[in-house]
């Protein structure tokens, strides 16, 4: 590299190295630009709103089936498990508080659920 | 009461987990100026189809946001990603027209003061780089207007680095040619 070419270089790269300057200070203004964008991003995939109902729906039923499929089933377990827990047998008014504390807290859940959606 | 600047990385861990649109609107809202000032001049100066490229590659930088591993700093990828969306479109447009008074003679005036003598002088290399080709032009923008090393311009153009110096080198001859008018011993 002879002289001159040191010289052109240096002046090049100046010029180069100050056009870079403006370059970086020169903000473009967003005019809309980032709400276009924003406006333009797939939508993000959701589940339709009938399922949940549907599924609790069928849960619901699919409960119901067995238990009338099973009539006998159910209550043995439960009345077995409860006086494995408590270590006495249920009476009515037992089994009556355990399913409203049941179905309060299923109702809760469900509330909450529902909320978080 | 003062807030904490929510840093990139936080923005898109945002962005990613939980699908939040305002996050990534921050990132774009930061961003858009570098990305879209680079696109124009990729592209000659043409506002409208930079900014078009801007807004593909915004999008594209979205549903790809779960892959950007944090190697590089988030500018980094998302001109690697306005640079190959160039290159797509700049394949089907094929040849980039060049403006009329592209081919003009240099409006240098060495005699000129010294401010207009400078604003003179951007005006001719703005003009000076549209001769450039798509690569030697990437590289000097990557470069000195993006002020990125040549290893960080090399990632964003995806070529080795031997190859982004000799874009460079290549550009500045065809600069030098083209604005001898400027040169000190002209």
């Amino acid at each position: 590299m002879n002289t001159q070419d040191v010289d052109t270089a240096d002046w090049l790269d100046a010029a180069l190295e100050e056009a870079g300057r403006e370059h970086r200070a020169a903000y473009v203004a967003d005019d809309g630009f980032t709400a276009r964008v924003v406006s333009r991003l797939p939508a993000a995939p959701t589940l339709p709103a009938w399922r949940r109902p549907v599924i609790v729906l069928l849960w619901l039923l699919a409960g119901a089936g067995a238990f009338v499929a099973l009539p006998g089933a159910f209550d043995d377990a439960f009345r077995s498990s409860v006086a494995l827990l408590v270590g006495r047998p249920l009476g009515l008014t037992d089994i009556a508080l355990l399913l409203a504390l049941f179905g309060g807290a299923a109702w809760t859940s469900l509330v909450y659920a529902a909320r978080a959606d | 009461m003062s807030s904490t600047p929510v840093s990139d990385a936080q923005l898109i861990a945002r962005a990613v987990v939980h699908d939040d649109r305002h996050a990534f609107g921050e990132l774009v809202r930061r961003h858009q100026s570098a990305v879209r000032s680079t696109l124009r001049r990729l592209t000659g100066g043409n506002i409208a189809q930079a900014d078009d490229l801007a807004q593909e590659t915004f999008l594209l930088a979205y549903r790809n946001l779960k892959s950007f591993r944090q190697e590089a700093k988030f500018s980094t990828w998302l001109y690697r990603i306005a640079y190959n969306v160039f290159l797509a479109d700049a394949r089907k447009i094929k040849d980039l027209p060049l403006p009329d008074d592209a081919e003009g003679e240099p409006v240098a005036d060495a005699t000129a003061p010294s401010l207009s003598r400078q604003a003179a002088l951007s005006v001719d290399l703005e003009r000076a780089m549209l001769v450039l080709s798509e690569p030697e032009r990437a590289a000097i923008v990557q470069c000195y207007h993006n002020d990125l090393s040549h290893e960080e311009a090399a990632q964003v153009l995806g070529c080795p680095v031997g190859t982004v110096k000799t874009h460079i080198l290549r550009a500045k001859q065809k600069l030098k040619a083209r604005l001898s008018a400027w040169s000190p011993q002209a």
